[in-house]
Formats: C-alpha cells, sequence, structure tokens
C-alpha cells in the first residue's frame, strides 16, 4: 500500500522561513506541502510560488482554499499559473472553508455542499479550457471565461472534508480527500464515508487518496511535544460540530465557554480549559515511538496519507527534522 | 573583523555546527523582519544545495542572523572562539 507523508504550513512568519522548512522537508523525504488560504495570513499563492521556486521534486498547493472567498475561475487561473513554475507537481485542496474566518469578512457560508461541488467542476473545466461556460446554480461561466493559456499537467483535486455528506462528495468527485481529524475512530469513520461516496459513484475507491490531515506535533519527549498543542487544540474544540464533541465525552458547553474565551481574548482561560484527553482526540502528538505508532493505526483505517498539521512541534527545524528521520523511515523502508 | 575573516577562522569540524547554530537564530529571532530578503533568498539557495558551510553560505548566514539578532550571533561566534569586537 502506498503511503504518503504530506506536511501543512499556515504562512503566519516570514516567507522565507516557511519555504526553509519546506525546503527541509522536501529533502528528508516528504512527500506533499500544503498551505493553508486565510485572508489573514500571507498569501497562499505567493508563499506556493516561492516554495516551487526553491523544490523540485515535492507536489505543493492550496491547503485548502475555499470557493467563499476566492472564485473558482481565479482558483483555477492560480493553481494552472503555478504548474508552469512547478510542472506536475501541483495539487489542489479545496473546502468549505472556515465558518468563523468566514464571518470575519462578512461572508456567509451558505449551501456548502453545492458550492463546493460546482467548484470543483469550475477548476476543472478551466483547467482544460472547456469552450462552453458552465451554468451551475451557485456559480455560472460563460464560453469568454475559457483560459488563454494551457496547462500540460493534470492538477488533483483534494476536497477538505470533515461533516458526512462532505466526505462522501469527495469520495464521489475527489482526486483526494483531506479529512480534518487526527483520532482513529473519526478518520475511520471517515474512510468510509468517503469510500461510500466513491462507490456510489461507480468508482474505485482506490483511486482517492485518502489524507488525513491531522494537528500534530513531534518531540524529543511527550511532554515537550504535548504543550505547543494546547492552543491548537482551543480553536479545535471551539470550532468542532456537537456530534463530534458528544462523540469524544467532550461536553458542548465546555467547547462553548472556550470558544467565548477565545473570542475575548481570554487566552489563559481558554488555553486552561484544555485537558489531556481533548489533546488525545483532537492532536496526533507525542515523542517519534508514539507519533509512529499513532500514525500506524491511522494507515491501519485506510487511509493512503498522512499529514503532519500545525504546529508540528515546540521547534519547528528541529521537528520536521526529527519526523523526517525518526518516523518517516520507519513506513517509507517498509 | 569582516564576515569573510570570521569565517576564515572556523575549524573545518566546526562549520556544520556552525551554520546550524545560525540557522536557528534566523528562524526564532524576533528581529527576522530585518532580513533583506536578497539575504534571505541567498540563504535559501545554499540551502537548497546544501551548501550552508560553505564560504558563501556562512557569510550570507552570518549577514542574515547579526541582523536578525545581533546579540545572540555574537554570543555564538563568542563562545565558538571566534569572536569579534563589541
Amino acid at each position: 500500500m502506498i503511503k504518503r507523508f504530506g506536511i501543512e504550513f499556515v504562512p503566519m512568519d516570514l516567507y522565507w522561513r516557511t519555504t526553509y522548512y519546506c525546503i527541509q522537508a522536501e529533502r528528508l523525504g516528504y512527500d506533499s506541502i500544503w498551505i493553508t488560504d486565510h485572508f489573514n495570513n500571507r498569501n497562499v499563492y505567493v508563499s506556493l510560488t516561492m516554495i516551487a521556486n526553491y523544490t523540485d521534486k515535492i507536489k505543493l498547493g492550496p491547503g485548502v482554499t475555499n470557493p467563499y472567498m476566492v472564485h473558482p475561475v481565479m482558483t483555477a487561473e492560480s493553481v494552472a499559473s503555478l504548474n508552469e513554475i512547478a510542472p506536475g507537481r501541483v495539487i489542489c485542496g479545496i473546502g468549505a472553508g472556515d465558518k468563523t474566518t468566514l464571518e470575519m469578512a462578512g461572508v456567509e457560508m451558505k449551501s456548502p455542499l453545492r458550492t463546493v461541488r460546482e467548484s470543483v467542476e469550475i477548476i476543472r473545466r478551466q483547467i482544460v479550457r472547456e469552450k462552453t461556460g458552465y451554468d451551475g446554480k451557485i456559480f455560472k461561466t460563460t464560453g469568454g471565461a475559457r483560459f488563454n493559456f494551457k496547462t500540460a499537467d493534470h492538477i488533483p483535486i483534494y476536497i477538505g472534508a470533515q461533516g458526512p455528506k462532505m466526505l462522501q462528495l469527495a469520495g464521489r468527485i475527489g482526486d483526494g480527500a483531506l479529512i480534518n481529524a487526527s483520532h482513529p475512530d473519526d478518520i475511520e469513520r471517515a474512510v468510509k464515508l468517503i469510500r461510500k461516496g466513491s462507490e456510489k459513484a461507480g468508482r474505485d475507491p482506490k483511486e482517492v487518496d485518502i489524507a488525513a490531515y491531522t494537528s500534530f506535533s513531534v518531540a524529543e519527549t511527550e511532554k515537550k511535544a504535548r504543550k505547543p498543542v494546547v492552543p491548537v487544540v482551543a480553536y479545535i474544540v471551539a470550532g468542532s460540530p456537537p456530534f463530534i464533541l458528544e462523540k469524544h465525552g467532550i461536553s458542548v458547553e465546555t467547547a462553548d465557554k472556550i470558544k467565548s474565551d477565545l473570542a475575548n481574548r481570554n487566552w489563559d482561560e481558554a488555553f486552561g480549559a484544555v485537558d489531556s484527553q481533548m489533546i488525545d482526540v483532537f492532536t496526533v502528538c507525542g515523542s517519534p515511538e508514539q507519533c509512529t505508532e499513532k500514525i500506524d493505526i491511522l494507515f491501519k483505517t485506510g487511509i493512503t496519507h498522512f499529514i503532519t498539521g500545525s504546529p508540528l512541534g515546540p521547534n519547528v527545524r528541529a521537528s520536521i527534522d526529527l519526523f523526517g528521520k525518526e518516523v518517516l523511515p520507519h513506513f517509507k523502508e517498509n | 573583523m569582516g564576515y569573510q575573516d570570521i569565517i576564515k577562522k572556523v575549524k573545518d569540524e566546526e562549520r556544520n555546527d556552525l551554520s546550524v547554530k545560525l540557522t536557528d537564530v534566523l528562524l526564532e529571532a524576533k528581529g527576522g523582519a530585518a532580513v533583506p530578503s536578497s539575504v534571505a533568498k541567498a540563504i535559501l539557495y545554499k540551502w537548497k544545495g546544501d551548501e550552508l558551510s560553505s564560504d558563501e553560505g556562512l557569510k550570507y548566514l552570518l549577514k542574515g542572523a547579526m541582523k536578525a539578532d545581533e546579540e545572540r550571533s555574537k554570543t555564538i561566534l563568542d563562545e565558538m572562539g571566534l569572536g569579534v569586537d563589541r
């Protein structure tokens, strides 16, 4: 079975630092780089262009963009342009986006399932330069929207998903799926839904590259690895749907309190409410041995791609190195 | 003392250690935004080619690290016996 490994960066840091880490990841044998797309961080395609210039083999793309902030014709234009700099290496992650961030910009998340589906269709049509326009319920284009340039390579589209319907959509139409979860039970459930979606569409489920897009941290010791995940977990708990919280025995009231403390910038209260169980549910973290064991369990659920997402570890450079030298070889050599 | 003079004093077996320490300064310093983009790009180019321990690589790392956190960079040089006048 193919086992791919990816790494996510939130472009909050200086462009050359993110690029440094990406070069490091490529050298250590990672397979993919995913750059998040939030309007309040550095631009995803500027970041990707820089990274593309300093890497040669590793796949790279937005992970994930959303069609509410970026019209799909613009996403198509961006990934197709990036493909000229990094031929055959571009991947495109797209999802409904983060409701909280969208609300900050006054954007409403309407009909997420249809919006994502139509977006994927438009991106694909644009890339192959379809002559006719697109007549969807959300998006409409005319024949004049056709690109004035050709794209030499296929650009795989990965659908970011958490809810049952979006997971099935990923299985139905995605080249890949990005499961927004870290716990084996949640990922196992997601894999089944993705496969169900593929089967319903008459596809071979193996056609879909299924990735666990996790919140990740590795360090020499478990204690050191757990510390940086606390703020990330606070945000995950605050943004998780009730069915996920209840499934893991986390009360909705606790999550609401954390959400309110985060909104009011009461960091001590919000982060102080994060307990050990929440960390276990919403992250993959620990020593290299513990991470290896946890990732091994995740691959047994049927995923084909494991993505290490923020925060990566207490020291990003050291954690990438630790992962590349002590975790990755266990899977790449077997 | 110029950067080239400092680099001449670095023993072969200490080149990698120095490059790692200066890289940490660059990646961790609060003053990272002060690093000129041209220096940052030169460092990335050297890093891509695995040449950060070369004369040129160390020169760019020193330039960048001094801009990002001069105090910490000088301490590293002092500890490695490469001290510059304070």
